[in-house]
């Protein structure tokens, strides 16, 4: 997931934010990346810095990743908490992050909907039903 | 100074892991075995290739975290339950307490004998949530103590001054209920125990109740409740059951899924047939 050139990026420990062009917010985690409710706090306020008048649906680029800790799962469900994202895609490609995003899909059931993709045009396809 | 423990006989391996992969795999090995001996918080490293490897440690990692979530959640549950069964029997206790006030002024003999045996089956009820409170699991209670414990406060509650009583239960100590099945025995017990004492022998006469407990595996149970007593008046019929005990017996025998048999050849006795 490239960055596009001159897009204000919202650095955090572990990720990196912006909202694309198409209104369509990304959140990329950096490599190797060990993810706890900390790092998981900064993105989402990161991401929710992103809210200008609507709702968005936000694409999780998560082939970097490395471990993600309960709690951080638990965050980023959704439940009980407030946030402007109304549909995420999340993208895993390794059998690390396969696992991982399987984790999270199958034990923490994301508030809004949710789902694993390893191709970004097919995420972004299913994401753009949430503009 | 502690043996140190090869990974080999740690995670029963038939040989000392010796490529990278064999110890990796041996290294996740080590942390499942530690969750099999309920220790959840043991975690196994990531390394930095995001392979196979890496991917089932985060796997293993995962379920530890939710395995150690899941037993503190079962934890909190059965802390709650406990403290369910210990207000149950508190507000028994405060209703029991409710009912000595009522009765502090009061005169009438047929009255207080009525608020006792309403006190004797609130009793009796109450003493099972207060077992089950003190028990592992919260859901079954040992019948033997509780017909003993049960057995005991009624002769301090009923029992004439001067008479002699023996209790003679025959009950395997380790048959054990639920509360949906203890609840009506209990009852059943209590008011048939309370007849006995009540109304079975002089005080001439040295008494004896039994409580026996048959049960084969497969089979039913049966519960035999018999004094040595004077028996049933003659103009006792079991369609008579015109007495609140009497009709307690039955219902509660029913709920059950038990008939009840009434022998008054010898003394007095009632057998219960049940799952």
């Amino acid at each position: 997931m490239e960055i596009p050139v001159e897009t204000k990026v919202i650095e955090t420990t572990a990720f990196q934010t912006w909202m694309g062009n198409d209104g369509i917010a990304r959140t990329k985690v950096k490599p190797q990346s060990e993810i706890t409710v900390k790092e998981a706090k900064e993105n989402s306020d990161a991401v929710n810095s992103l809210h200008s008048e609507t709702n968005f649906p936000l694409l999780v680029d998560a082939r970097n990743i490395k471990s993600m800790t309960k709690d951080a799962r638990d965050h980023f469900s959704m439940n009980n908490r407030a946030s402007y994202v109304n549909a995420f895609a999340i993208l895993i490609d390794s059998p690390l992050s396969k696992i991982i995003g399987n984790f999270f899909m199958g034990l923490n059931k994301p508030r809004v909907p949710a789902r694993l993709f390893t191709e970004e045009e097919e995420a972004l396809l299913w994401l753009r039903g949430y503009l | 100074m502690a043996k140190r423990i090869s990974l080999k006989e740690e995670t029963l391996l038939e040989k000392e892991p010796e490529t990278t992969g064999e110890k990796r795999a041996a290294e996740i090995l080590k942390v499942i075995m530690s969750y099999a001996r309920l220790d959840f918080s043991a975690k196994t490293a990531i390394g930095n290739n995001a392979d196979v490897f890496d991917a089932i440690a985060a796997g293993v990692n995962m379920l530890g975290e939710e395995l150690k979530n899941s037993s503190i959640s079962l934890k909190e549950k059965e802390h709650l339950l406990q403290e369910i069964h210990h207000r149950v029997k508190n507000n028994m206790q405060i209703i029991f307490s409710l009912l000595n006030l009522q009765s502090e002024n009061e005169t009438d003999k047929k009255f207080l004998v009525l608020i006792r045996e309403c006190q004797n089956r609130i009793k009796a009820i109450a003493l099972i949530h207060e077992m089950l409170y003190a028990t592992h699991g919260f859901k079954y209670t040992n019948f033997f103590e509780y017909v003993e414990k049960l057995t005991k406060n009624l002769v301090y509650s009923c029992a004439i001054p001067g008479m002699k009583v023996d209790f003679n239960l025959e009950i395997d100590k380790e048959v054990c209920f639920e509360v949906d099945r203890i609840i009506p025995l209990g009852l059943i017990i209590n008011e048939i125990v309370t007849n006995s004492l009540k109304y079975a022998f002089s005080k001439s006469n040295k008494g004896l109740i039994s409580i026996k407990l048959d049960h084969k595996p497969g089979k039913f149970y049966q519960l035999t409740i018999s004094d040595n007593g004077i028996g049933l008046p003659e103009e006792f019929t079991i369609k008579n059951k015109s007495s609140l005990g009497m009709q307690l017996i039955y219902l509660l025998a029913e709920q059950i899924g038990s008939s009840v048999n009434l022998d008054s050849t010898n003394g007095i006795s009632y057998r219960l047939k049940f799952d």
